[in-house]
């Protein structure tokens, strides 16, 4: 199998395709994130960029997202997102800054989003792209949480991992 | 939590506890996330068992007050019962709970821990315990259950309190 040496949460499907249709439907689900009205690629991309920052994961802040266009992110506006400085950095829009803040509350507890958070996204953007943020949070902070799993895997018990990865 | 929903369930219901949810609002992506949940219990590759070992501390953690209601009947006929469901909590491993079970435990806790990962002699055991395709088909049922239990929990509009545990089928019209 094409399984990468390092899995992150954007090219984990090829190391999880070993566990048969529910993982094709996982990735599926996957796909279908990067292509839908309510979030631009984008955007998604630095919420992808938020949960990394906050699990301090390095190799996640380092993979290159494939369903990017190429320059699509401008590279000032991802190290401001990698440096936790959206909130107050130019050349944010109050859409923006609202999806970043709900990610960010999202990541440290999903429990205690403050209503005015979500009311802010929801203003922005609509009920329906609420639901899908919210969808798109869980799917991303699971993989990175996935992927930084199976690296311990491959580290701690390589046999296994010339399986896993 | 918040008390009040944040996004309207559909008026028309269909039977089907994911399409009966907020998550009907987003048609790009409800059809797959009911065929996942379908997939995950009918074609995983550990038992019915475990994998409702893995959601109900999932459940617990998340605090997620309508999935720790939940018991599915497929669990149940495996052998999880009510005694062993509650076992699956604080002092575990020292519980009448199955080693296959305990990992199972301790493999959600590496996930749903902050940050995640595991140490060595967990991924050891567990190497041991559970073939590679085993162990990727737990982390995609604890993905599954991950995200829509947290988006349960933020969509709000839970109850505070503990409901009574209702004994649920395999939704049928997936």
């Amino acid at each position: 199998m094409d399984s990468p040496a390092s899995p992150n949460s954007l090219d984990l499907d090829r190391t999880l395709a070993m566990a048969g249709s529910a993982a094709a439907s996982f990735a599926r689900l996957w796909q279908a994130l990067w292509v839908q009205p309510y979030v631009a690629p984008p955007l998604l991309e630095m919420c992808r960029l938020t949960l990394a920052r906050l699990h301090r994961d390095e190799h996640e802040l380092a993979a290159t997202n494939p369903h990017l266009e190429p320059g699509a992110l401008a590279a000032a506006r991802r190290a401001a997102v990698i440096a936790g400085q959206a909130h107050a950095a130019t050349g944010f829009s109050v859409t923006e800054r609202a999806v970043l803040q709900f990610a960010e509350c999202y990541a440290l507890d999903a429990q205690s989003i403050p209503d005015g958070t979500a009311d802010m996204v929801k203003a922005q953007l609509g009920e329906p792209a609420l639901v899908f943020l919210i969808e798109a949070l869980g799917c991303i902070d699971g993989r990175i949480r996935t992927a930084r799993c199976l690296r311990d895997l491959q580290r701690f018990a390589p046999a296994q991992a010339a399986h896993v990865g | 939590m918040s008390a009040k929903a944040r996004a309207r369930a559909p008026a028309r219901r269909t039977g089907n506890p994911i399409r009966d949810s907020a998550l009907a609002l987003v048609p790009e992506t409800v059809d797959e996330i009911v065929a996942l949940n379908s997939a995950v219990w009918k074609r995983s590759l550990v038992s019915p068992a475990l994998l409702e070992t893995l959601r109900l501390r999932n459940a617990r953690t998340v605090n997620c007050v309508f999935c720790k209601a939940v018991r599915y009947e497929v669990a149940r006929a495996d052998g999880l019962t009510e005694a062993r469901a509650a076992m699956i909590d604080t002092g575990y491993q020292d519980s009448a709970l199955t080693e296959r079970e305990k990992l199972a435990v301790a493999l959600a806790d590496s996930y749903l821990g902050f940050p995640a990962g595991m140490g060595a002699e967990l991924a050891q055991r567990l190497a041991r315990e559970f073939s590679a395709e085993q162990i990727a088909s737990m982390f995609v049922a604890l993905m599954t259950f991950n995200f829509t239990s947290r988006t349960a929990v933020s969509i709000g509009g839970m109850p505070e309190e503990p409901l009574p545990v209702v004994l649920v089928p395999l939704a049928t019209d997936d």
